[in-house]
C-alpha cells in the first residue's frame, strides 16, 4: 500500500509523544495523510474531469430521455398465468411475448443505464460513476439509504438489479397516477444529482479529513 | 432422487400450454441464415468502401444487410464494422447522412436497424479493459488509474450517443419502440 | 376548424368510453365501476354508477339500438346493463374463461357482443332466450396470447381481433339461428364458426392495440406497439391479400384507430394526440396532427442550461414550467371512437385517455 508506506515515512513521533496513546494516535494520522494527498489529486483533476462532464453528460441523458420515453408506454395487463391477478409483467417473466428486448445506454463502462420494457412495467437500472472506492462507498450508502425507503418513493425497487447501483420499477399504474413526462423528468433529474451529490459528499469528506487531521497535527507544530 | 426439491420445480415449465412457454419463434418473420463466412466477406466489402471514402454507401449497404440469420460471432463482426462506419463520420456529417437513408426507399428500416446497432454497441462495455482495480482498503487512490485513456471506452460511446441523438432526431422514438419490440436481433 | 369539447371527468384513468346513439349519455369506467354521465347543456353531469365489477373495468359498449350496456373487468366477468323502473339491472354473461376479459363490443346487429380476455380466446356471446340468459361460444383456435382487441364487421358475422401475439387476425363468428347467413366477401365465402379469414404479423412483431374494418368492411387496419398503422385489403378468399400496406411511424404506438371514411383513419396513444392517416390500396401516408398546427416546437424540451435552472428555481422555486403537455390530453389516450357521423363519412370523434378526459374532436 502506497500511502501506508508513505505515511509511515514521514510520520516520525515528536519528542513530547505519548506512548499510552499509541494504538490510537499512531493511526491517525496515517489516514490523515492519505487525505491530504487524496485532497490534492481529486483538486488537480475536477476541472478537467468537470469539462468533459458537462460534454458529454447532455447527449447521455438525452439518450435515456428518449429511451425512457419510448418505454414507458404501458397498458394495464392482467395476468396471463394466474387468474384475477395483475402483476409486473417484467418481475413476473411469465409471458415471454410480452417482455421486450432489453436497451442498454451507456457513457462509459462505468456510467450505464439498464431498461428493461414490458407491456406493463419497465425496470429501469443505473449505474452511478464511481471512480475511486471513496466513491464507491458513497454511492453503496446512498443507495442503500434510498432503499431501505422505497415504500416512500413508489418507483424505487427495494434491490437493484445484478451489475447495477439502483433500480427503479415503473408500472402502468404509476404512468396513470403520476404524468408520464415527469416521471422520465424524475429519472433523469435523479441521475443528474446523484452524480452531484456524490462528488459533493467526497468532498465534504475530504475537507473534514484536512479539518481533522490539521487540528489532529496542530499540538505537533 | 431423494434429493430433489419438489417445491423448487417450475410446474408452468413442463407444461406445453402454459403462458410461459409461449413460442417467440412465431413473432419472428422468417430470416435468411448467414454464415460467419458470408459476413466476413460481406465485410470485407464494405471496408472496400469506406477505404474509398464512400462512408455512406458503407453505412446503406451495411445497414441493409444485417444478418439477422447469423450465429452470435457473426452478428458481432457486423457490429463491429456498422460501429468501425459510424466512427468515420465527421459529427457535422451525421444528420445529412441520415436524413438521405431516411428518404431513400426503405429508409426507416435502415434507420430501425442503425438504432438497433447504436444500442447494441453500447451494451458492449463489459468486454472492454477492466481497469478499476478496487483494492480492499478504500484508499480512493485507484483514481488516478481510472481516470487515465478515454475512461473505459467513453470515447467510443460518445460516438454512439451523438449518434443516437441525431437518429432520434430524424427517426423519433418510433424507431426505439420498434428496437424493442423487434425480435430480430442484431 | 373549432376548438376542440374537453370534458375533464376525474383524476383517473378510463380505460373505455362510450356514447348512446343520441350522444346525450356517456358510459366511462372508473376503476371497478362504471359512471354514466347525461349530458346538461355544455357539461356532462355524473348521473349513475354501475357497480358489481370487483376489479378494473376495462371495456364498456352502448348498444345504439337496444340501449343496453355490455361491461366487461379484468374480474373475469363480463355483464349486460339493461334500463328498468328500479335503475339499471345487471344480467351476468357466461364467459366460461378463467383470465381478465380485456375488451368488448357490440356487434352492430346487437343480438351478439365479443369479449377479448387473456385466456387466449373470445367468447361471443349471444342471448339464449329459452334459458334467458347470455351464453358463450369461444373462438380459440390459433390464438396464443392475451386477445388485446376485438372489432366488427358490418355485417355482424367477421369479427377481427388483435392479440399480445402480435397477430391481427379474422374470424367468422356466424351462429346459426343469431345470424343471418352473410353475404360472401373477400374475406370468405362459406363461413363457418371459427373459420380463420386472414392473419397477420408485422415483421417488427409488437402486440396489436387496435383492430378496426373499414366502413365497407372490405379492409382491415391495425395498430400494433411497434408504432406502426397496417391496413390490409383482402383480394379472395384464401388467397394472400391484395395489399397490405404497413406505415412505421416515427411516433410512439397508437392505442385505437378509427376509419372515419374508406380513404381516412384517425389514431391515437401514447403521443397523446390524434393524427390523421390517408390513402388507399394504393398507398397510406401520415397526414398530419389533428391539433392546430400552432404551437412550438418540441426542440424546447432539451436539458436546460445550470444558470437557466438556478434562475428560475430562484425565481419560481422550480427548474421551468413543463408540467403541462401542449396537447389537450395529458396522458396516453386509450380509446377514440366515432361520434357523430354523416353521409356515411364520421364528422366528429371522441378521445378517452388516462388522464381522465373525454374529449370530441371536429375531424
Amino acid at each position: 500500500m502506497v500511502c501506508q508506506a508513505a505515511s509511515d515515512h514521514h510520520w516520525q513521533a515528536p519528542p513530547h509523544y505519548d506512548s499510552r496513546h499509541d494504538g490510537i494516535a499512531g493511526g491517525r494520522p496515517r489516514t490523515t495523510q492519505c487525505a491530504f494527498q487524496r485532497t490534492t489529486t481529486s483538486s488537480r483533476e475536477l476541472p478537467g474531469g468537470a469539462f468533459t462532464m458537462s460534454q458529454s453528460l447532455r447527449p447521455y441523458l438525452q439518450c435515456v430521455r428518449s429511451s425512457l420515453t419510448a418505454a414507458l408506454s404501458l397498458s394495464n395487463f392482467a395476468s396471463q398465468a394466474s387468474e384475477r391477478h395483475n402483476v409486473p409483467e417484467i418481475e413476473a417473466a411469465s409471458s415471454p411475448e410480452v417482455i421486450l428486448n432489453p436497451l442498454t445506454v451507456s457513457r462509459n463502462e462505468n456510467e450505464k443505464v439498464y431498461i428493461e420494457p414490458s407491456i406493463n412495467s419497465v425496470r429501469i437500472s443505473i449505474k452511478i460513476k464511481q471512480a475511486d472506492e471513496i466513491e464507491h462507498i458513497l454511492v453503496h450508502k446512498f443507495t442503500r439509504f434510498l432503499t431501505q425507503r422505497a415504500e416512500a418513493f413508489f418507483i424505487l425497487r427495494r434491490k437493484p438489479v445484478k451489475g447495477y447501483d439502483i433500480s427503479f420499477l415503473i408500472t402502468n399504474f404509476h404512468t396513470e397516477e403520476m404524468l408520464k413526462h415527469k416521471l422520465v423528468d424524475f429519472i433523469i433529474q435523479f441521475m443528474e444529482e446523484v452524480d452531484k451529490e456524490i462528488s459533493e459528499m467526497k468532498l465534504f469528506l475530504n475537507a473534514r479529513a484536512r479539518f481533522v487531521a490539521e487540528s489532529f497535527l496542530t499540538p505537533f507544530d | 432422487m431423494a434429493t430433489l426439491n419438489w417445491r423448487t420445480i417450475n410446474v408452468d415449465a413442463l407444461d406445453p400450454d402454459s403462458p410461459a412457454n409461449f413460442d417467440l419463434s412465431s413473432l419472428t418473420p422468417a430470416v435468411a441464415p448467414a454464415s460467419t463466412a458470408d459476413v466476413q466477406s460481406l465485410a470485407g466489402q464494405i471496408r472496400q468502401l469506406l477505404r474509398g471514402g464512400d462512408s455512406e454507401g458503407a453505412l446503406q449497404g451495411a445497414l441493409e444487410s444485417a444478418p439477422y440469420g447469423a450465429d452470435e460471432r457473426g452478428k458481432e463482426i457486423h457490429l463491429a464494422t456498422v460501429i468501425e462506419i459510424l466512427q468515420s463520420i465527421r459529427q457535422s456529417d451525421m444528420s445529412p447522412i441520415l436524413s438521405r437513408i431516411y428518404s431513400s426507399p426503405g429508409g426507416t428500416e435502415a434507420l430501425d436497424v442503425l438504432m438497433k446497432y447504436i444500442y447494441k454497441g453500447m451494451s458492449q462495455t463489459q468486454t472492454s479493459s477492466t481497469t478499476r482495480n478496487l483494492t480492499p482498503q478504500a484508499t480512493g487512490f485507484s483514481q488516478v488509474h481510472a481516470r487515465g485513456g478515454g475512461e473505459g471506452g467513453g470515447q467510443a460511446m460518445s460516438v454512439l450517443l451523438s449518434w443516437h441523438e441525431k437518429l432520434v432526431e430524424i427517426a423519433g422514438p418510433g424507431s426505439i419502440v420498434r428496437v424493442m419490440t423487434d425480435r430480430r436481433t442484431v | 376548424m373549432a376548438a376542440p369539447e374537453v370534458h375533464h371527468l376525474f383524476h383517473h384513468a378510463i380505460a373505455d368510453h362510450s356514447f348512446s346513439a343520441d350522444r346525450q349519455t356517456l358510459a366511462v369506467t372508473r376503476d371497478n365501476v362504471i359512471d354514466l354521465y347525461q349530458r346538461s347543456g355544455k357539461t356532462f353531469q355524473l348521473k349513475d354508477e354501475l357497480t358489481g365489477h370487483d376489479k378494473t373495468v376495462t371495456g364498456v359498449d352502448i348498444a345504439p339500438n337496444s340501449g343496453k350496456i355490455v361491461t366487461c373487468s379484468q374480474d373475469r366477468n363480463a355483464y349486460v346493463w339493461e334500463p328498468s323502473p328500479q335503475g339499471w339491472k345487471p344480467t351476468l354473461v357466461l364467459l366460461r374463461i378463467n383470465r381478465a376479459a380485456t375488451c368488448v363490443r357490440w356487434a352492430p346487429s346487437e343480438t351478439k357482443f365479443a369479449v377479448g380476455s387473456g385466456a387466449r380466446l373470445i367468447p361471443v356471446c349471444y342471448f339464449e332466450e329459452e334459458d334467458n340468459w347470455w351464453v358463450s361460444k369461444h373462438v380459440k383456435k390459433p390464438i396464443r396470447s392475451t386477445i388485446t382487441t376485438v372489432a366488427w364487421h358490418p355485417n355482424s358475422v367477421l369479427l377481427a381481433a388483435g392479440s399480445t401475439d402480435g397477430h391481427a387476425r379474422v374470424f367468422s363468428s356466424f351462429i346459426k339461428g343469431v345470424d343471418a347467413r352473410p353475404e360472401p366477401s373477400a374475406w370468405g365465402e362459406r363461413l363457418p364458426f371459427n373459420t380463420v379469414c386472414g392473419e397477420f404479423l408485422n415483421n417488427t412483431a409488437g402486440w396489436i392495440h387496435s383492430v378496426a374494418f373499414s366502413p365497407s368492411g372490405n379492409a382491415l387496419a391495425f395498430a400494433a406497439h411497434d408504432s406502426s398503422l397496417t391496413v390490409v385489403y383482402p383480394s379472395a378468399p384464401e388467397q394472400p391479400p391484395r395489399a397490405v400496406i404497413s406505415i412505421s411511424t416515427q411516433l410512439l404506438p397508437f392505442m385505437s384507430l378509427v376509419w372515419s371514411s374508406e380513404d381516412e383513419i384517425i389514431a391515437a396513444g401514447y403521443n397523446c394526440e390524434a393524427y390523421r392517416f390517408q390513402g388507399s390500396d394504393g398507398g397510406w401516408q401520415l397526414a398530419g396532427s389533428l391539433e392546430a398546427k400552432s404551437r412550438p416546437g418540441l426542440s424546447d424540451q432539451r436539458e436546460e442550461s445550470a444558470l437557466n435552472m438556478f434562475r428560475n428555481m430562484d425565481l419560481k422555486g422550480k427548474t421551468s414550467d413543463d408540467t403541462k403537455l401542449k396537447t389537450v390530453h395529458q396522458n396516453t389516450i386509450n380509446t377514440i371512437r366515432s361520434f357523430q357521423e354523416s353521409g356515411g363519412k364520421v364528422t366528429k370523434i371522441s378521445s378517452s385517455g388516462v388522464d381522465g378526459r373525454v374529449v370530441v374532436w371536429n375531424v
